[in-house]
Formats: structure tokens, C-alpha cells, sequence
């Protein structure tokens, strides 16, 4: 089912408006609290669409560029309104142009998470920023935020993550292929949550544990997982992701279960225990010591950073990542992309090349 | 410490001066070129002695700071005023950067970086920047090592992540002052959340520099910054007049006080000294171009590397920048500032600069800034290194050009990296550009 024919299919059988959400980082919680359906877009990938990008520079993100001509176009005409996430310059200055320049006529939303380390002043703002958009987002649903449903709707994510974190770290024993789990784990970026949560269960019945999985086992950062024949071209040239640092993916998974009983204070805990990324501007020892976790958590034997050009939260964290990981001997694979339909031949050789050098020094 | 703060004091009160006295004296000496009776402009300002004098004394007590008193190293945007009491001093890592860019040596320096695995595609101010503390090189001999980096915000989120490297480089604290931007009208959160954080800032300074902010120093310190600011805006205002005393040009050089020293007396001083030449120029007519024909305002950073053959095509045919929105930036920064509350206003002034605010403030203010000024035209500079600044000018261009009646130019280039910059193709744009107004 295509994304516009389920929302539609949300608004009839329940009622839910559905919400598009720009990257990266917003309290899924609240919009699920509010039966708000998230729709979050990533883009999208491919060429843009639509003349709306023309209105913004070339040297800016494709990330934003399409998403600007695909709101312009109508592409996203199908939600009732747009959450922005503060997570760069340049997502801020959609957030204002589109809205109020023209381009986008519904209503439109902010989320300003706080930058930097957690301290008390980020607490208290965060907490009085996540009662904001509750707010804005009543008035736009016509209903009324209780505890009790805020509370549920934090214990079914924090449920889902532990499903995402359950199959991710599993990778090296499940048979699935990296473009079938992608695409699992990515429906979640649209799917109403306890939808997601059962394919989730699903699939973890219809793979469950085996023997270990064959091929050069990598580590994988970048920002979202496009275009899906990076995947496939890993998969075909021997190796497997078995460590995620996508900040679509494995960064938004939250490993810890809040134990508050306040759901603003869970909602609070949920925030500050997610995996450290550059858009939140992570501290540097923080995210490199994580990333070090995983790599020998997984085994995994090389490292693809793939980044989305103009990117620059991404791309100031790579000179830091590049040195830890040489520091460990490991192999590290930059590729850089522009939200491509498809990867070019150039790339797909890179890949290839990368994976027989470290099946190479397994077998030495 | 006795001897290196001696040295300090001593580089700042008498060897920088005499030094940019030595310089001043030198460079009059020289004959006057052929090419300054055929040069477009009008006579050189008499002040811009005084300003090459306090920021060659600036940059050259910088040398001797550190291990004589504590070194902070700010970005534009930061509520300085909260720093300047508790003995700090302060260096603008862009400030240096833009002098690197207008002695074109930011290829070298971003090559440095570039080698490191930082991509092109980042901003030419950090790219420099980074790059001088890896080689050490520098137009001003050497910049301090920094006991505490102090970041906001306010400008871009670019400064958030230039500092944690340099925090990761020097390993000092590195404070954040993250100031949400401001859509529409900012939340009381917001504010609050900015005021949080500079009292968490001024926690911090006092443990770092062993002193404790004095309410009667703070409030002094923010009487003269807003002092400096407004000063600053009365010499921007001299450009209202027909023809404007000086070129828009001129004040991307003479705002460097207003960043690097403001909430000093030397800062206010030196404002003063231009103020009142620049309106003696107003009173006896003399203007920035030997013949103002067309009034224009620039967007955005200036072309640093390139500013002045810029200035130059254009004022061979008349054509003066008589105001930016940039330098006016910092004419504005001031009007919160209360020195009775100098926190709380500087949170609220901070959280309102032009670059944390939405496109419908930024139009209001190149809308006003073109009737006040009364321009007939507007060059928009699209730079590559400032996304925050140069998202939005498509749309201001046809905005600007349909409600005013204005024409308006869109240009792209780099604020400090000529590898941006295809001066033919330039020269072309606004070659073409000027001709429209025929």
C-alpha cells in the first residue's frame, strides 16, 4: 500500500489526521498521544519534485531542496499539516520559507530541540518546548492531551525500539537480506506505531535467531539509508550491515526504557537517552566512544560514513570519526551522495572494492 | 604570570600602538599613486588611520594574553558584555578569519583542513579558522590559546559544531549559548531558556578566570556596548544622505570594533571619531564616490577577497552600496541591551538578531533599510558559507524587486574562499546588472 492510500485509509477507518515530518529528531510520542498519524519525509530521494527547489541554492542539502519542491508541487498534500525539527540551518530556513513565502498553505510546526549537552537550562526548556507543541497540536486535532494516553503512547515506542534494537542486534544471526530489514525498519517511519510494532513481531517470528550470517560484516553512518540499492550492492558484493549509526535508523533508537512515572519526565528521559548524533550536536567523545561500542559489539570489520553533501553537521563530525577509527586499523569507506535515485557505477565499484579488500584481510 | 601579564599590558598600552603609529607613518610616506586621482571614490576617510592603530593594538596585545589573563575565544553573536568584566580577552575567530580571507590565504588553510578529512563544502570562516590553529598561521602574528570557547547560536548552527572542534583541538570548555529562532514572536521559554544559559555562562567564566561578576562592572560594561552599538547605527545613518560620505564598503572595515571591541572605551571613542567625520562630510558634501548615481544595497556577507574590485566595478559607474543589512546588524543588537537587567536583556536582544529571526523579519528589514536609504537597486550575495544568511534570497530578490520597484541582483559567490569565485562571470552579472539601470 502506498503511503498517500494508507493515510488515506488512517483518516477514514479512525478519524486520524496525519502530520508530514521533516528529519530527524521530534517527540513521535506527542503526535501518537494526539492520534496524530507521523509521516515523516525524508527528501525524498531521487531528482526534485517539482520547480519549488529552484527556490532554494544548489549548494544547499538535497535533503531540503527536495523537500521543498515536493511540498511546493502538492506532493504532500495528502497530510494536514508539517512538523520541522530543528536540526540544522537549513531545515530552520525551510521551516520559514515554505510557510511563509508560499508553498505550503496548511499548518505548519516547529519542534526546537535544545542543542548541546544535557544541563539543567536544556531540561527545563526542553520540557517547556514539548508542552508547547502538545499545545499547538491540540488545538490543531480538537483534542485534549491526558496523561494517561501520553503515558501509553511512550510505553508503545519504547516497545517498538526495543523490537528495532532486538533485530539490529541481531543482524549477524538473522537470514533476512539488508534491503528487506531496511525496508521494515523504515515503514516505521510512516506506519501508525502499533502497525509497525506488529510487522516488527512479525518479522522477528519469521526470522528468528539461526546460524551466523555469512559476509564481511560493516558498520554503516550517514544520515538515511538511500538510495536502497546501497544496500543492495553491499549485500551482493559479500558484506552486511551489522552495526546501524543511520540517523534515520539506528540513531532514534532508544535502548533505555524511561522509569518515570511523570510522562513529561519520561518523555524527557527518552530524549536524553538517545544514541548521540551530530544534529543534536553530540559531544565528540560521546558519539565516538558509541560508535566504537558498536563496532565491537558487532564485529564488524570496515566502516562506511555516507553523507549527504552540504551536510554540515555530518560533515564536521568526519575528520573526528575518520581519526578514531584509524586509531582502531579500521578501514573506513567515505562516500558522498545527493539523495541519488540510484547509486552511480563509480560508487558501486567503491563498494565492491571496499568489501573484497576486507574479505581480503580476513582471509590473511 | 607577573611577567606575561606585564607583557600584555605593555603590547596593548604602548609597543601596539607605537607599532601602528610606525605603520600610519610609513604608509603616508609613500607618493600618492597615479591611480588614486582616477580611482571612483572619494577621498580616503581620515579615521580609518585610528582603525588600522586600535586593531593593529588589538591583535597585537593578543599575542601576550594568554597566561596573562584569560583568553575567550567568542563567535560574533556572543553576549560578550557577560565576559569583558570578569578580565577576559576576547578574539572572534570570523573576525580572524575575515582578515585571512581578505589576504586570501584561506586556500592554504583550508587545504590544511581538507587534508584532515574537512570537506570544502563547510563554511570558508571555519575552514580558515580550523586551519590556522593546525599550521599556526595567521595575519596577525598569533592568535592566544583559549582557556574557554564561548559559542551562540544566534548566527548559525555552523558555529556549534566549528567549536566543538576546536574544543576537541584545544581541550578547554566550550560554552553553548543555543538561542532558539525566533518564528513570528519568540515563546517566553525560549527567552527563558537563553537567560538560563548565560547565567550558567557567567557560573563558568567566574571559575575560569578566578573572578566574580560585579553587578556595578556588568551593568557598566552593557551601558558602553549599547553605547557602541548606537554610535555604530548613527554612523551607518550618515548614509542616508545624498551623496552617502562614505561606501557601504567601508563599513564591512569599520565594523570590526563594533564585534572585536565592543562594550570598550576604545570601541566608543573610535565611533565617536567617525561619527563626527562622517557628518562633517555630510556638511560639506563630500561623498563616498566622487559621483553617486545610483544608490544600492548589499545583502549578507561581503566577497572579502574580492570587496574591493567589487566596489570598484560598480562605483566606476556610479553605483555606491550606501547600506547592508550585515554591518546594520550590529547597529540593531543594542536597542534590548538595559543595563539595569543586563541577563535578561541580553537574552532577549541575543535571541533577535537578524540571522535567528524568519524570512518575514529579514524582508522587513531590507524593505526598510531600502526606503530609508531611498536605493534604487540591491545585490543579494548568495555565500556558499552561509546557509542561514543566503536560504530565502531567491525568494527576497523577487520580493524586493516587486514591491519597491527595485532592480535586484542575485551573486553568488564565498564570504572568504576565492574558489568560489569566477570573477569574469561576476564582472559579467553586474556588468549587466548596472546596464539595466540605463
Amino acid at each position: 500500500m502506498s503511503r498517500n492510500a494508507y493515510i488515506a485509509r488512517q483518516r477514514e477507518a479512525h478519524g486520524r489526521k496525519a502530520v508530514a515530518v521533516l528529519p530527524i529528531h521530534h517527540p513521535k510520542e506527542l503526535l501518537t498521544a494526539l492520534d496524530l498519524l507521523a509521516v515523516e519525509m525524508w527528501g525524498p530521494p531521487g531528482a526534485p519534485r517539482g520547480d519549488g527547489a529552484g527556490r532554494i541554492q544548489a549548494y544547499v542539502c538535497s535533503v531540503v531542496r527536495n523537500a521543498m519542491a515536493f511540498l511546493c508541487s502538492g506532493g504532500a498534500d495528502a497530510v494536514d499539516g508539517v512538523l520541522f525539527p530543528h536540526t540544522c540551518d537549513s531545515i530552520q530556513g525551510l521551516a520559514t520559507l515554505v510557510p511563509d513565502f508560499g508553498g505550503w498553505g496548511k499548518q505548519a510546526f516547529t519542534f526546537l530541540h535544545p542543542k548541546g549537552p544535557e544541563r539543567q537550562s536544556s531540561r527545563t526548556y526542553l520540557d517547556g518546548e514539548l508542552r508547547s507543541l502538545a499545545r499547538r497540536l491540540e488545538a490543531f486535532t480538537g483534542r485534549t492531551l491526558d496523561a494517561g494516553r501520553l503515558a501509553w503512547a511512550i510505553r508503545l515506542h519504547a516497545e517498538i525500539d526495543a523490537a528495532r534494537a532486538g533485530i539490529l542486534d541481531a543482524r549477524s544471526r538473522l537470514a533476512a537480506g539488508d534491503p528487506e530489514l531496511y525496508a521494515l525498519l523504515r515503514r516505521g517511519e510512516w506506519l501508525w506505531p502499533e502497525d509497525h510494532l506488529a510487522e516488527l513481531r512479525d518479522f522477528r517470528k519469521r526470522f528468528p535467531d539461526g546460524a551466523g550470517r555469512a559476509g564481511v560484516p560493516v558498520l554503516v553512518s550517514g544520515y538515511v539509508p538511500e538510495p536502497p540499492s546501497l544496500l543492495r550492492t553491499l549485500n551482493h558484493a559479500g558484506a552486511y550491515v551489522a552495526a546501524d549509526d543511520f540517523a534515520a535508523v539506528g540513531r532514534r533508537v532508544v535502548r533505555t526504557a524511561p522509569t518515570a512515572a511523570d510522562p513529561w519526565e519520561g518523555l524527557q528521559q527518552r530524549y536524553w537517552a538517545a544514541p548521540p548524533c551530530s544534529t543534536r550536536s553530540a559531544d565528540p567523545d560521546a558519539r565516538v566512544n558509541h560508535l566504537l561500542g558498536m563496532l565491537d559489539r558487532s564485529g564488524a570489520r570496515g566502516v562506511i560514513l555516507q553523507v549527504i553533501k552540504f551536510c554540515e553537521p555530518e560533515l564536521f563530525d568526519v575528520p573526528l570519526l575518520r581519526r578514531a577509527f584509524a586509531a582502531r586499523g579500521v578501514p573506513v569507506l567515505y562516500l558522498e551522495g545527493e539523495l541519488e535515485a540510484e547509486l552511480s557505477g563509480q560508487t558501486v565499484t567503491r563498494i565492491e572494492a571496499f568489501v573484497e579488500m576486507l574479505a581480503a584481510g580476513r582471509a590473511a | 604570570m607577573i611577567l606575561r601579564r606585564a607583557q600584555y599590558e605593555l603590547a596593548g598600552r604602548v609597543v601596539g600602538p607605537v607599532l601602528a603609529s610606525l605603520d600610519g607613518w610609513r604608509r603616508r610616506k609613500r607618493p600618492p599613486s597615479g591611480a588614486s586621482r582616477s580611482s571612483p571614490f572619494g577621498p580616503p576617510l581620515e579615521s580609518v588611520r585610528k582603525l588600522k592603530e586600535i586593531m593593529t593594538a588589538h591583535f597585537f596585545q593578543a599575542r601576550y594574553a594568554d597566561g596573562a589573563v584569560p583568553v575567550a575565544w567568542v563567535t560574533s553573536g556572543f553576549p560578550v558584555e557577560l565576559l569583558r568584566p570578569l578580565g577576559f580577552h576576547t578574539v572572534y575567530p570570523e573576525n580572524h578569519a575575515a582578515m585571512c580571507g581578505v589576504q586570501r590565504l584561506v586556500p592554504g588553510l583550508s587545504d590544511a583542513v581538507e587534508a584532515q578529512g574537512y570537506s570544502r563544502d563547510l563554511c570558508s570562516y571555519a575552514r580558515a579558522d580550523l586551519g590556522s590553529v593546525i599550521t599556526g598561521r595567521t595575519p596577525v602574528g598569533r592568535l592566544p590559546r583559549p582557556d574557554l570557547l564561548a559559542c551562540c547560536t544566534n548566527i548559525c548552527q555552523t558555529v556549534l559544531y566549528w567549536y566543538k572542534a576546536l574544543a576537541d583541538h584545544f581541550r578547554v570548555p566550550l560554552v553553548i549559548v543555543d538561542t532558539p529562532y525566533v518564528y513570528g514572536k519568540a515563546e517566553p521559554h525560549h527567552v527563558q531558556y537563553v537567560r538560563d544559559q548565560l547565567e550558567e555562562l557567567v557560573r563558568v567564566a567566574e571559575r575560569i578566570s578566578g573572578r566574580r561578576a560585579d553587578p556595578e562592572a556588568l551593568a557598566e560594561v552593557a551601558r558602553k556596548a549599547k553605547e557602541g552599538t548606537d554610535l555604530w547605527a548613527e554612523c551607518l545613518a550618515t548614509g542616508k544622505t545624498r551623496p552617502a560620505p562614505w561606501t557601504g564598503i567601508d563599513g564591512f572595515f569599520h565594523m570590526a570594533p563594533i564585534v572585536a571591541l565592543r562594550g570598550t572605551d576604545v570601541c566608543n571613542d573610535y565611533y565617536r571619531l567617525l561619527r563626527d567625520e562622517l557628518r562633517d562630510r555630510v556638511a560639506r558634501g563630500i561623498g563616498g564616490l566622487r559621483e553617486e548615481r545610483h544608490r544600492l544595497l548589499w545583502d549578507n556577507l561581503p566577497i572579502w577577497f574580492a570587496v574591493r574590485e567589487v566596489a570598484t566595478l560598480l562605483a566606476e559607474r556610479g553605483f555606491n552600496f550606501v547600506c547592508t543589512s550585515y554591518t546594520n546588524a550590529w547597529a540593531e543588537a543594542g536597542a534590548r541591551i538595559d543595563p539595569r537587567d543586563l541577563i535578561a536583556s541580553a537574552a532577549d536582544s541575543y535571541t533577535h538578531i537578524i540571522l535567528n529571526q524568519d524570512l518575514p523579519n529579514r524582508l522587513g528589514i531590507l524593505r526598510r533599510l531600502s526606503r530609508e536609504y531611498e536605493v534604487d537597486g540591491a545585490v543579494l550575495h548568495s555565500d556558499r558559507s552561509c546557509k542561514p544568511y543566503s536560504i530565502g534570497q531567491v525568494d527576497l530578490k523577487d520580493r524586493l524587486a516587486s514591491e519597491l520597484g527595485i532592480r535586484v541582483l542575485l551573486l553568488e559567490a564565498d564570504h572568504s574562499d576565492p574558489r568560489a569565485w569566477s570573477r569574469e562571470q561576476a564582472d559579467n552579472r553586474l556588468t549587466a546588472f548596472m546596464e539595466g539601470f540605463a
